[in-house]
């Protein structure tokens, strides 16, 4: 299987501290990967780092063959990354359509003057956003609180919404960070299947950082296991939980976050 | 070269005042990250009071001098309360506390338009526009005074943040608010400390700031250059502020002695464009990678 | 009270209505903060009149048709805020703020010592153009230009922005591009107004456009509402006339000006719009927000007690 993207000897050091060590990694085409590690292993780091917020000290990053070390987050996003964050982070003012609408403005090209003069094309294009975002609200089931402001939305929901906004862009890989976080056993299992779904629907490479470990033994087909920004495992789930290193960094010293 | 020297005595003097105003600015950002823009009518109200006490009351210097640092110590603990304190409960964004600053500025200025007038007065002759000789260099009492008064304030200042408890509480504040507050630290106490000290000081700069100049209402627009100064030296530090107003101070003074008088409030904008292109954070400021 | 006196305060609060406009898009819609625009005012009054005062007055200017003033003293400032935001759109947080602060002053400071414009005295031969009729025809262009705007995927890109700027450069949004777009029409809108102002007066003077007009500006937007054009609208002919009104008092309207500028930012921070807009697709929308959101309340009361049952 062809990788999608591409990590080798990723390192990002913040003043002393190094915070992501020559990682390296891959995220196969149609694959889902999980990001496992105890707290300040480094893996939020790495999504800053796949989509541009951060520049690496060293290392590369290859989406679909092409280096993007160094572009700009919204280049990254158009050519297909994109992301959730752990601390959600929506449009909290607007409503729940027009945060999907408004992320949906790369299928769209009118110009200025054609906005501002409301010429034919400005007005079918966004009739054509118009049944896009409400598309995607209707598939992920969200279509009943279109017009509730974000902020007013559910916890679990807003991160089903933040995932929403990301496949609005249509994306080819979706980082999800933490998506379980703050959920019952319940919602998680539903997000699970919903990973799974999404994946097939859209036809995309998912990576995701997660401490629920249902959610990433159930979903992820490899596993990349970090510490102290360094990685010290990958794998299947199954070879992943019976490495002895992980075991001893994270699931044997750190019981609160393995079952969390 | 003795031209030269007089006019860095004379730019370091007017520099003190600067770094005076601008540590109040400096304060306050470090703890909020917000520009306090009523600072001006804090400093504004400082130069009245100092002047009413030796006019009005007839005081000695030195009891006008702390009549008028005691009286914007309290004029800025009242700012404080009533145009801030509500929206650090609420949480508000920084730009609304800015308005509110500059409502409280447009306040302070308008209120003493109206009460006292919008009419220049001149400071009475408290010490005596002999020049002392040093060598052969030739000072104004008034410059040298001021300078060194500054200086000491200013010692003082940085010894209480350096050796009190409540200084060093501030100086936590300034890294962390909410982890300060988490491990008890009574934030409000260090923010009204923090007011406390920048209005006290806003004092002493407005008597000498009326002294040196004159007096009038709005005095605050002038107080931007300190606010410049502060910025010039990094928001938030206040060595960073001293140093920045110091400069300013003296480079002012040389643009206008060498070059023209017209350039010398220009001079304070292009050093502010100037740091804000090359080095927004100033020469002391911090450099901070935002978290994701 | 007649009707000239009346017309010439709906006329000057029609003029800051342009200013306020451009400056609603930047601080309403896109979230930055300015208290330069002041500064874009003078440009655009000083480019203006000098393209429409006669060659033969002192200060001379070119004698042109008040048309080309208008664009002259947009496009001056729209092109000295291009530069500007070149600088300072990339410092974070109230940095920007006082940049332009900076710039504004500086830019007054500037006009200050140009002797070819009149100096610090002021230009007194500036042709009286500004009808009432011209200022309503701009007025109005300003806001359609202004309602289109935000209701297309440019307005949506700006208000992003304001929203959350991480997560916008991550909906793919160049967020540099769409804040200068925003300074540059804003500035625009300041030096059209400008050129109003300064054929509306006739005479200007530098220290017209000192930091308490560009803070008066952003004052103006804060209380018609951030993200709103009807607010925009509204608090531009309250603010404008309110002094008037208040003139009574003389020396005491800018005290209760200063007070209830405070009193707003600390009771009613939303402003008098809030967001919302007097249309009829505005209205339906706060509708909907608001059945929404009382859906949403009962439908998660049912789980609830749903919840509870079981």
């Amino acid at each position: 299987m062809a990788a999608i993207l591409h990590i080798r000897d990723l390192t990002k050091k913040f003043g002393g501290l190094t915070a992501v060590d020559a990682v390296s990694f891959d995220v196969s085409e149609g694959g889902i990967v999980g990001l496992i590690g105890p707290n300040g292993a480094g893996k939020t780091t790495i999504f800053n780092l796949i989509t541009g917020v951060y520049k690496p000290t060293s290392g590369s990053i290859e989406f679909r063959g092409k280096s993007i070390v160094g572009l700009e987050p919204f280049r990254i996003a158009d050519m297909g990354v994109t992301r959730t964050f752990q601390n959600i982070r929506l449009f909290k003012n607007l409503s729940v359509f027009d945060n999907v609408l408004t992320a949906c403005h790369l299928n769209a090209n009118y110009s200025f003057a054609e906005a501002i003069l409301r010429l034919p094309r400005f007005r079918t294009q966004e009739k054509a956003l118009t049944a896009k975002a409400e598309d995607l609200l209707g598939i992920m089931g969200l279509l009943g609180y279109r017009d509730l402001i974000a902020n007013n939305l559910p916890y679990g929901l807003q991160r089903r919404l933040e995932i929403v906004r990301a496949l609005a862009l249509n994306p080819s890989l979706l980082l999800l960070d933490e998506p379980a976080a703050g959920m019952n056993p319940d919602e998680t299992e539903q997000l699970m299947r919903l990973i799974g779904r999404i994946r097939n629907d859209f036809k995309l490479s998912v990576l995701v950082i997660e401490h629920h470990m249902d959610l990433i033994m159930g979903v992820c087909e490899h596993i990349v296991v970090l510490n102290f920004g360094e990685k010290i495992a990958q794998g299947t789930a199954d070879e992943v939980s019976k490495n002895p290193q992980v075991i001893e960094a994270y699931l044997g010293t750190s019981e609160e976050a393995a079952d969390a | 070269m003795v031209q030269f020297l007089q006019q860095l005595i004379n730019g370091l003097s007017i520099g003190s005042v600067y770094a005076l105003m601008a540590v109040g600015y400096s304060l306050v950002y470090s703890i909020m990250n917000f520009s306090n823009f009523a600072h001006g009518g804090v400093i504004m109200l400082g130069a009245y009071f100092g002047f009413f006490s030796l006019t009005l009351l007839k005081l000695p210097f030195a009891a006008a001098f702390l009549l008028a640092s005691v009286g914007t110590f309290f004029v800025a603990i009242i700012v404080e309360r009533v145009a801030y304190k509500p929206l650090r409960e609420r949480r508000a964004p920084f730009l609304y506390f800015i308005i509110s600053a500059m409502g409280a500025s447009i306040l302070l200025e308008n209120l003493v338009i109206a009460t006292i007038g919008p009419t220049f007065r001149t400071y009475p002759e408290v010490f005596s526009k002999a020049l002392i000789e040093l060598g052969p260099l030739a000072v104004g009492r008034l410059d040298l005074i001021i300078f060194l008064i500054s200086a000491v304030s200013l010692t003082l200042l940085i010894l209480f943040i350096d050796k009190t408890k409540l200084g060093k509480a501030i100086q936590a504040a300034s890294y962390n608010v909410k982890a300060c507050a988490l491990m008890g630290v009574n934030t409000d106490r260090v923010i009204l400390t923090v007011f406390g000290l920048g209005g006290f000081l806003a004092g002493i700069a407005g008597v000498f700031f009326g002294m040196k100049y004159t007096v009038y209402p709005q005095i605050g627009n002038i107080t931007t250059k300190s606010f410049i100064a502060a910025v010039f030296g990094g928001l938030g530090s206040l060595p960073g502020a001293v140093l920045g107003s110091v400069l300013l101070g003296v480079i002012e003074t040389f643009v206008a002695g060498y070059l023209s008088s017209q350039f010398r409030d220009l001079i304070a904008f292009v050093i502010l464009i100037a740091v804000l292109v090359l080095r927004p954070t100033g020469i002391m400021g911090k450099v901070t990678e935002d978290k994701a | 009270m007649d009707w000239t006196y009346i017309q010439g305060i709906l006329m000057l609060a029609g003029i800051n209505m342009i200013a306020v406009l451009g400056l609603s898009l930047l601080t309403g819609f896109t979230g930055l903060f300015s208290f330069g625009h002041a500064g874009f005012m003078a440009i655009g009054a000083y480019v203006g009149a000098w393209i429409s005062a006669s060659p033969a007055s002192t200060p001379a200017g070119l004698g042109l048709p008040f048309i080309l003033a208008i664009v002259g003293g947009g496009a001056a400032a729209g092109a000295v805020s291009y530069l500007i935001g070149r600088i300072s759109l990339n410092l974070k947080g109230d940095y920007f703020c006082i940049a332009t602060l900076g710039f504004g002053e500086a830019i007054r400071l500037i006009f200050n010592n140009v002797n070819r414009f009149g100096g610090a005295r002021g230009w007194p031969g500036v042709p009286g153009k500004s009808t009432f009729v011209a200022i309503l025809v701009a007025d109005v262009v300003a806001v359609l230009f202004l309602a289109n705007l935000v209701k297309s995927r440019h307005g949506r890109n700006m208000i992003a922005v304001r929203e959350e700027e991480l997560a916008a450069q991550i909906a793919g949004i160049d967020v540099f591009k769409y804040k200068m777009i925003s300074l540059i029409i804003s500035a625009v809108y300041a030096g059209v107004a400008g050129v109003f102002f300064a054929h509306y007066m006739t005479f200007i003077q530098p220290k017209m456009f000192s930091l308490t007009k560009s803070t008066e500006l952003t004052i103006i937007v804060i209380f018609g509402g951030l993200g709103s054009i009807s607010g925009s609208v509204l608090g531009a002919l309250v603010l404008t006339a309110l002094p008037e009104v208040l003139r009574a008092f003389e020396i005491w309207r800018l005290v209760f000006y200063g007070a209830a500028v405070i009193l707003i930012m600390v009771s009613r921070p939303k402003g008098l719009m809030g967001g919302m807009e007097l249309t009829p697709s505005g209205i339906r929308k706060v509708v909907a927000e608001r059945n929404a959101l009382r859906e949403a309340k009962a439908k998660l009361l049912a789980e609830a007690q749903s919840g509870e049952e079981d």
